[in-house]
């Protein structure tokens, strides 16, 4: 137990002043004026003040400093104070009862005067008081405003600043700029994770020289990614010399070892846009580098401008696209080649949009996009849904059962009523859970794979079976690849394409059929388009295959003709 | 010694207490330790030497705490002299030296009874 009872609570902590003065007469005076209300630390000379300071600056409130010290003058102690960083948020109080000092007092940065002889204690103790809380509303501003990382302004006040710079600025052309650290989780597996802040750090200090030198603001906004917004400019390449800094242990920072660094740029803002927005086209801009090697600023032109107003109607449709049924569901059949005969024994379900005013949307441009914007379940959901209803249809209609796959999308996973929904669907449909087919693309696993394997584990555990789809091309390593819940591998496109080019070399192909082989799953080729293809897959293993050779993807009920003349059941 | 022999000795004891929130023992033990100044001796033998630089700091620290104390027959003649030594006048401190010592001694004095 501590001797004391001593508060512990910001508000009723007494506030520290270290006192100045190597008169002992002033001293007691105005530690007896202090007394109640303050913890006062007496120094009676620079350099004992000095002392206190450097070990004491954590939990000093004020510096109460009188001019006339024995070793030096007050003056210097001040300047001391003021070019400190640890120090520097201390206010100053001078006590003097020489006026000619005092300007060049406030010119070094000193926050208010005392003079001599002393005011009554009510004079001095409001100045004290006042002085301590604006100092103290100035550090939480600070530390609201600022990222603490960085240093830099965080996004909402950058936003506020920009927004003022507007209106002091209406007619002055600026860019909104993003810069956006490419492969930034990479270096900190490499590097750890303090050597990726340091890194952050010097981006940011450049970032803010740059904002020094060329007007403007900066913030880092999130993780690895920059903002700046300044005076509009012809080129952007010295900008990016500058915060390409160099990587973690390289030494000077020549060539190769800087840190890669991708830029967008949305020159001359229409100010009537938020600016958030602004800096979403900054991003769409930056997002066109992504991945390329020979070109790392991004700027954001009319087609972006096109494809992001395409964008905007898109989403606004949906909902209406929904409730009318424009998305509409086609079927590609699936046929195991193992026997002499193929055999029909599934089918893909795939989406199509047909828009009342932009005809077949492809869902290559829909479903990244629904990706990103959180309305992919929604539409996962109805695909599903739709596909079950199917396969319900068929069975009761011709007495067949045809399992369909349908496609999860990786944002579908972090979905918490997924597994809730998928029962649904299939219990109100009357079907067997092992009657869809989950198609789960393999680069879903990678990343945050702990999470994403129990779920399909727990799918897996209540009968869905699980396909793997684009096998080959999420860099998996073999070792967790063989660790996974699954039942079906599915080759990546690529592989078939890049084997059947007009000069074949299937060699690639080979090698990840013989692989997909040890998971002793089937393999499933897709995208195949002539007889030789499907007559060499079939020779190097493959065990089920799909693409425009059987069929291309067929409206329901086409499908369900289709389904008729190659019944499954024959 | 007591506020009244203080207010006879011409100290402005009113502004002093106030500055000791009416601390009447306080004000009279700060009031005590002026005599045993060292700035006193300080400053009559920096004048003797003709060091100003010296002289100005010992007046400035005098006038500092005798103001403080608002003991007017000090504070008034220290005052003067500081503002002339700040500008470094070379001048005859005699008189100003021996007005700022007498008040010492006749405050020592009282503070002797």
């Amino acid at each position: 137990m501590p001797e004391k009872q001593t508060p512990f609570r910001p508000s009723v902590e007494k506030r520290r002043i270290l006192l100045i003065d190597d008169e002992v007469i002033n001293q007691e005076i105005l530690q007896m004026m202090l007394a109640d209300t303050y913890e006062v630390l007496p120094a009676l000379t620079g350099k004992e003040a000095l002392e206190i300071l450097h070990e004491q600056y954590e939990t000093l409130n004020l510096v109460l400093l009188d001019l006339n010290l024995p070793d030096k003058h007050g003056l210097e102690v001040l300047w001391e104070i003021r070019n400190d960083s640890r120090y520097a948020r201390i206010p100053v109080i001078v006590m003097t009862a020489d006026s000619d000092a005092e300007v060049e007092c406030l010119t070094l940065g000193a926050i208010d005067f005392i003079p001599k002889p002393y005011p009554r204690q009510e004079v001095v103790l409001a100045r004290v008081r006042r002085t301590i809380e604006l100092s103290e509303d100035r550090d939480i501003l600070h530390w609201t405003e600022r990222d603490r990382l960085t240093g830099l302004y965080n996004k909402d006040f950058f936003c506020r600043y920009a927004v003022q710079l507007d209106a002091r600025h209406r007619d002055y052309p600026t860019d909104a700029i993003l810069l956006n650290v490419n492969h930034f989780h990479m270096i900190n597996e490499r590097y750890g994770r303090k050597a990726g802040d340091e890194l952050l750090r010097e981006i940011g200090q450049k970032a803010l020289e740059y904002v020094e030198e060329a007007g403007g603001i900066t913030c880092r906004s999130e993780a690895d990614t920059f903002l700046i917004y300044c005076p509009s400019r012809e080129n952007y390449s010295s900008l990016l010399e500058k915060v390409s800094v160099p990587m973690p242990g390289s030494g000077n920072g020549q060539g190769e070892n800087r840190v890669r660094i991708r830029m967008g740029v949305y020159a001359g803002v229409d100010k009537a846009l938020d600016v958030e927005r602004r800096f979403d086209r900054a991003k769409i801009a930056a997002d066109t580098v992504k991945g390329n090697f020979t070109k790392a600023i991004g700027i954001y032109d009319d087609s972006m401008h096109e494809t992001e107003l395409m964008q905007e109607q898109l989403i606004e449709d949906f909902q209406a696209a929904l409730r009318e049924k424009q998305f509409e569901v086609f079927f590609q059949p699936k046929f195991d080649v193992r026997g002499e005969e193929p055999k029909l024994c599934s089918a893909e379900a795939l989406v199509r949009w047909r828009h009342p005013k932009l005809g077949m949307v492809s869902p290559g441009i829909f479903i990244p996009l629904f990706e990103n914007n959180g309305l992919i379940f929604r539409l996962d959901s109805y695909v599903w849904a739709e596909a079950a209803g199917k396969i319900r249809e068929w069975k009761e209609k011709h007495s067949i059962a045809l399992p369909v796959s349908v496609n999860v999308s990786r944002v579908d996973l972090y979905e918490p009523k997924l597994i809730e929904m998928m029962q649904e669907i299939c219990f109100k449909s009357g079907i067997g859970n092992e009657e869809l087919l989950l198609e789960i693309t393999e680069s879903a696993y990678t990343g945050d794979s702990g999470q994403i394997v129990e779920k399909v584990g727990k799918l897996r555990e209540i009968g869905f079976r699980i396909e793997m789809d684009d096998f080959g091309s999420g860099y998996s390593s073999l070792n967790m690849l063989s660790t996974l819940p699954i039942d079906a591998l599915k080759l990546d496109m690529y592989f078939i394409r890049n084997a059947f080019k007009e000069k074949q070399d299937t060699r690639l192909l080979e090698m990840m059929i013989r692989l997909a082989e040890t998971f002793r799953v089937p393999v499933i080729a897709e995208g195949v388009e002539t007889a030789e293809q499907a007559a060499a897959l079939k020779s190097m293993g493959c065990d089920i295959i799909q693409g425009y050779y059987f069929s291309r993807p067929l409206p329901g009920a086409d499908f369900e003709s289709f389904m008729l003349e190659h019944n499954p059941n024959h | 010694m007591t506020i009244e022999e203080l207010k006879a000795y011409g100290a402005d004891t009113d502004a002093g207490l106030q500055r000791c929130m009416n601390n009447e023992n306080f004000y009279l033990r700060l009031v005590k330790m002026i005599p045993g100044d060292d700035n006193f001796r300080k400053l009559k033998e920096a004048l003797e030497g003709g060091n100003l630089d010296a002289a100005f700091e010992a007046a400035h620290a005098l006038k500092g705490s005798s103001g403080n104390l608002a003991l007017t027959p000090i504070y008034a003649p220290v005052n003067e002299m500081t503002d002339l030594l700040r500008a470094r006048t070379q001048t005859d401190y005699t008189e100003g030296l021996k007005a700022v010592l007498d008040a010492r001694d006749r405050l020592q004095a009282i503070c002797g009874e």
